[in-house]
């Protein structure tokens, strides 16, 4: 039943349960059965945890435990330990995490869980959609207040505050944690030591915790979640170390603060300083235009000018590309390779972030380019972060602004985006402005002058707040052996001489991020001196990631071949104990059943169905039905289907005569599966139930008496040759005759003869005597009798009055002389009947004290077998046929 | 990384009980060969993965029960197939002399489109061979047909048989292919693209009745 109705009655107005599953929570020491329902409420949306009664109808039923908000933090995911791969179809397992919160559900296995599942995939997916915007989450403020003990909150909360510390100095560049919505936890007091146990399952679940997509066959079952190319993705990520090696590379950095001014002079002593040239460039610029225009409209000639300067000064041995160039306002980041290594470079996306006036404007913040360069991604950085020397804390401020706020775009749009963080390799250059504190201007110039930088580095404000974690946590930088690159006065390699008098500092620095990183060189330039700083370069050898193709085929391809075998074996399949089944002597109307037993030998669960053969009505033939046609095994369970045959009025008269035969295919079908085809053969008994008239009047024998061919071959005479050559032909059937004479002699007085219906039983005994000649004298009560005579007039292919007769006898049943006249065109053996079949009437109504039947009665009844409709009959041509009939019951006066 | 499946079609697999339809199946997806002949009562498939000209390439291959009095309902998978491979036994002359009929009925019922290649199999039987190589080539070509001698014993030209089966469907349907490339950049499924109008595809939401 659906219980998101008991969810919603507990909810408010404009809160929505879209779908609840009923799941079980995995404890430690078991589980505990919940009710799960996703909920909405203007757009945002969040599950909500109850504990119910065994059944939940009512609102009154469940208990609030929980509330998960679907944000941004949210993931839900399928899990199985490897071991439980095989049993794919079986509940489906996820674990929920929220922030630090996590917890592991067993929903029930079905299309149910899928649409949940699917319904709260895309819920997330939306969330992911409207990032960095993040849901609010307000109407779920109330329901902090509803639970039962609002104390119980405090515990849960301080422990997760220090989980969350915990898993932060572990993996240091988690999730930022952004979002202002808690978990809203509704464990009461008196459950606290159960919590605490919960508690530590869970930290055990984070240690253990992979979101890996494990249970791999279950969800290829699922076409619709296109989940195979992520898996193979996922699987080569995996084994990237196996197909590829590190290949060392040599970056060039630069960064320069030109203070607005044009470039005069080569940069070839800068930019083309290393012995070798490198196969990579990234240089930043800063402060490249300090005009209004520049700011405002963030258009500069200078671009071009500083962009021309440094392609010129690169190093003259090698040729290089410019892959991307970007430029907010001032701060400028230029990204070339070695011309080689251009067809290795991809995914290339620049952004950038302003954290100037109002937090927002260009005159501070970054540039940055992401790239894949071979298999390794990295990111380049370039900042103006805030000046003035005692702003440091503004500073770190910018640098965490930029990380959270720089995001790239990936080639999957359907994965979020990326953030400088992700990037296996972050290198970041800038004039990040962290100055020397605690010394004057005097002391820092003769410290220089005395080559005693070591002091100096213990006042560098970078050096510091990196030391404290406050800043660029987990970046590395090289020794500095160069003299303070700010300020010199522009043109001179002499101190600041302006009365501001700066104090001189490290401003323009070079960062990295990553493994295999070593740094070959670190330098300023002293004899560029076109600003009021020195550029700085750093030389770093790069281990990158290169990719053997061969190997990387070769593991595609296994990755591929083994979620084939995966997918193959997926497959729904079942074995069938039998194929073929045969049903011997069948008999008219007598009920025989066979058992078609499928065993479900496959790894998922199946639904199964009997399907139309094309060009025909149904999936078998009418004498045949399978019982029941469509239904669902589970993996290893069996499941009996019924085949009868059964053969009626309908049916007969084609299997008499040999124009079909007992034979079909049934084809079972496996949704999403094989096909099997289950033969029915069977021997048929023909019988004078369903056999024409002029058949039997050949047939002096009891009809099983005779070959098939002689029965085959009478029945397809046509009528008429039944008349002329055949002295040998009877007036009548003479199973009609054995069953009236029988009835006249036996019955005439019985009371409700034709009224009390006869015994089944009792019926094929007279069936079987009939056909096979077996007994002198019929058996069975005289309704029985009565019973077999109404059947087999209903029985006959062509009924007494033959169809092509049918709308004239209507058309004169108010007048007495023509309907006879009718009678007496009737095919001689069908006016035999006929005339037979009435005088036997009008006997028995001779005896309607006793046998209580008048002419109504039996006019009714015969009517409806001797004179049918070819098609189906209304009122007024019943009344009518009755009408004809009755003419023949009344008593001739002679 | 760029997408990992392109396109997706049908293969069927014909030919008289008995000529090695299954174990060929069976050696090319799991590359593993039963020796006993557990005859098909059905209609089998499963999937394989190829790489042809750069495309992935995912074909679901349909294994068909060869006996004949299954025929009339087999014949009827026929038209949603876009490449058949057309199976005799080469120790078995009988299974030759019917792969006309088989011909005769895939031109009847499959798609006017359809690829064909032609198989003899059991290549590993020299010694009791009763159709000559020359005859398997003579009558591929009366047929414009490629044709192959295999051993799914060995593993002889199994993957080869395939390979070049899919790339003919692939090339006859490289219109098709192109035009829907550029204007759905996804998986496509080409044999939905074949599907006539009312018959449904297998592996999406099934009709309530339909020929899977
Ligand atoms: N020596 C040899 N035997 C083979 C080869 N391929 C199949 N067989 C054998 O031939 C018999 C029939 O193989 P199947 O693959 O079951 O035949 P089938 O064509 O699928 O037959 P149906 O399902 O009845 O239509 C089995 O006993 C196989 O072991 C082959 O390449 N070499
Ligand atoms: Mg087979």
């Amino acid at each position: 039943m659906d219980q998101s109705v008991a969810i919603q009655e507990t909810l408010d107005v404009g809160e929505n349960c879209l779908i609840a599953v009923q799941c079980l929570l995995l404890l430690r020491n078991g589980t505990e059965s919940r009710l799960l329902g996703l909920v909405e409420c203007s757009k945002e949306h969040a599950l909500f945890l109850f504990s119910h009664r065994r059944m939940a109808i009512t609102g009154n039923d469940v208990t609030l435990q929980e509330i998960i908000p679907i944000s941004y933090d949210f993931s839900v995911v399928e899990v199985s330990s490897p071991d439980e791969l095989a049993v794919v179809g079986a509940d489906t397992r996820v674990r929920v995490t929220f922030l630090n919160e996590e917890m592991e559900l067993k929903l029930p296995f079905g299309s149910h869980t899928r649409l949940f599942l699917t319904e709260v995939n895309r819920a997330w997916c939306d969330v992911c959609e409207q990032y960095p915007s993040s849901p609010k989450f307000a109407w779920l403020n109330k329901y902090q207040k509803n639970f039962k003990e609002p104390g119980s909150l405090t515990p849960s909360a301080t422990r997760k505050i220090k989980k969350r510390d915990r898993s932060n100095t572990a993996h240091k560049e988690n999730k930022h944690a952004t979002s202002s919505t808690e978990t809203i936890r509704g464990e009461s007091l008196h459950e606290s030591s159960q919590g605490r146990e919960k508690a530590e399952i869970r930290n055990e679940l984070v240690r253990s915790s992979q979101h890996t997509v494990s249970n791999k066959a279950q969800m290829l079952t699922m076409p619709q979640f296109g989940l195979r190319d992520n898996l193979v993705k996922c699987e080569l990520l995996k084994k990237e170390e196996t197909y590829t090696y590190i290949e060392n590379f040599n970056f060039f950095l630069g960064t320069y603060n030109v203070n607005g001014q044009t470039p005069k002079e080569s940069l070839h002593t800068w930019l083309g300083s290393t012995a070798q040239p490198p196969d990579l460039y990234c240089v930043g610029f800063q402060e490249l235009d300090l005009s209004k225009e520049a700011f405002f409209f963030n258009d500069t000639p200078k671009e071009q000018e500083w962009m021309k300067a440094v392609s010129d000064g690169l190093h003259p041995d090698a040729k290089y590309a410019l892959i991307k160039l970007v430029r907010l306002v001032g701060i400028m980041l230029l990204f070339y390779v070695k011309k080689e290594h251009a067809e290795y470079i991809s995914d290339v996306e620049a952004e950038t972030v302003g954290t100037g006036i109002m937090g927002r404007m260009g005159n501070k913040g970054a540039v940055a380019v992401s790239f894949r360069f071979h298999n390794s991604d990295i990111c380049v950085v370039n900042s103006h972060l805030a000046a003035h020397i005692e702003e440091y804390e503004r500073r770190n401020q910018d640098y965490k602004d930029i990380c959270s706020r720089m995001f790239f775009r990936q080639l999957d749009l359907t994965l979020p985006p990326l953030t400088i963080m992700k990037h296996s390799i972050v290198l970041w250059v800038g004039d990040l402005n962290y100055r020397l504190s605690d010394l004057e201007v005097d002391e820092v110039k003769n410290l220089i002058l005395k080559g005693d930088f070591e002091t100096l580095h213990n006042h560098d404000q970078l050096k510091r707040q990196m030391d404290e974690e406050a800043v660029f946590v987990g970046f590395m930088e090289g020794e500095i052996n160069f003299q303070p690159t700010y300020k010199y006065d522009t043109g001179s390699d002499e101190w600041d001489s302006s009365e501001k008098c700066r104090v001189p500092a490290w401003c323009d620095r070079i960062l990295w991020r990553g493994k295999n990183i070593t740094q070959l060189n670190y330098q300023s330039h002293m004899n560029v001196r076109n600003s009021d700083h020195k550029p700085v370069s750093s030389l770093l050898k790069i281990g990158i990631k290169v990719v053997n193709e061969e190997i990387y085929k070769r593991t595609f391809e296994d990755i591929v071949r083994s979620l084939d075998k995966l997918e193959n074996e997926c497959i729904p399949s079942v074995s069938l104990a039998q194929h073929v089944f045969h049903f011997s002597n069948v008999k008219f109307m007598q009920h025989q059943a066979q058992t078609l037993t499928l065993y479900n030998d496959g790894q998922v669960p199946c639904q199964f169905e009997f399907i139309q053969k094309l060009d025909e009505p149904a999936y078998c033939k009418p004498w045949l039905t399978a019982n029941p046609p469509k239904g669902f095994v589970a993996q290893g369970a069996s499941v009996d289907i019924d085949l009868e045959v059964f053969v009626n009025r309908s049916t007969a008269p084609e299997l008499n005569s040999g124009q079909q035969q007992l034979e079909d295919i049934l084809v079972l079908h496996l949704e999403r599966g094989k096909d099997y085809f289950i033969s029915i053969t069977g021997s048929y008994l023909p019988s004078c139930f369903g056999s024409p008239i002029h058949m039997l009047c050949q047939l002096r024998e009891p009809i099983q008496d005779m070959p098939l061919e002689t029965i085959h071959k009478l029945n397809s005479l046509p009528r008429e040759t039944s008349s002329p050559d055949t002295e040998k032909a009877l007036d009548i059937p003479k199973e009609i005759w054995m069953m009236v004479d029988h009835l006249y002699r036996n019955a005439s007085k019985q009371e409700d003869i034709f009224q009390q219906p006869g015994l089944r039983s009792e019926f094929e005994e007279i069936r079987d005597c009939l056909d096979t000649g077996s007994l002198d004298t019929l058996p069975g009560s005289n309704h029985s009798v009565a019973e077999a005579l109404l059947l087999f007039l209903d029985a006959l292919p062509e009924p007494v009055i033959p169809y092509s007769m049918y709308q004239q006898c209507l058309d004169c049943c108010y007048s007495n002389s023509q309907c006879k006249q009718i009678i007496s065109l009737l095919p001689q053996c069908h006016k035999n009947v006929f005339n037979y079949l009435t005088a036997f009437l009008r006997e028995l109504l001779k005896n309607s004290a006793h046998n209580r039947l008048d002419s109504n009665i039996l006019a009714t009844i015969f009517a409806a077998l001797m004179l049918r409709s070819p098609t189906k009959q209304d009122i007024l041509e019943k009344r009518k046929a009755k009408e004809f009939f009755q003419h023949f019951l009344v008593q001739e006066s002679h | 990384m760029a997408k990992q499946y392109d396109v997706l079609f049908r293969l069927l697999l014909l030919g008289d009980s008995g000529v090695g339809k299954t174990c060929l199946l069976c050696r090319f997806t799991d590359n593993a060969f039963h020796p006993s002949h557990i005859s098909t009562i059905g209609v089998d498939f499963k999937m394989k993965t190829l790489e042809i000209d750069g495309i992935k390439v995912r074909i679901q291959i349909w294994d068909t029960a060869g006996q004949e009095r299954y025929q009339t309902i087999t014949k009827q998978y026929y038209r949603r197939a876009q490449g058949i491979f057309l199976v005799y036994d080469i120790t078995s002359e009988r299974s030759f002399q019917h792969i006309m009929k088989w011909a005769s009925d895939v031109d009847e019922y499959a798609p006017e489109k359809v690829q064909k290649v032609l198989i003899g199999n059991k290549s590993d039987e020299e010694h009791k061979r009763q159709v000559a190589t020359e005859q398997g080539n003579k009558l591929a070509k009366a047929y414009g047909m490629d044709f192959f001698e295999t051993s799914a014993f060995t593993n002889h030209n199994i993957t080869e048989s395939f390979t070049r089966l899919a790339e003919l469907v692939l090339q006859a349907n490289k219109k098709d292919l192109d035009l829907l490339r550029v204007s759905i950049n996804d998986q496509l499924d080409l044999s939905a693209l074949e599907e006539e109008a009312g018959v449904c595809d297998g592996s999406s939401n099934a009709q309530k009745t339909c020929w899977c």
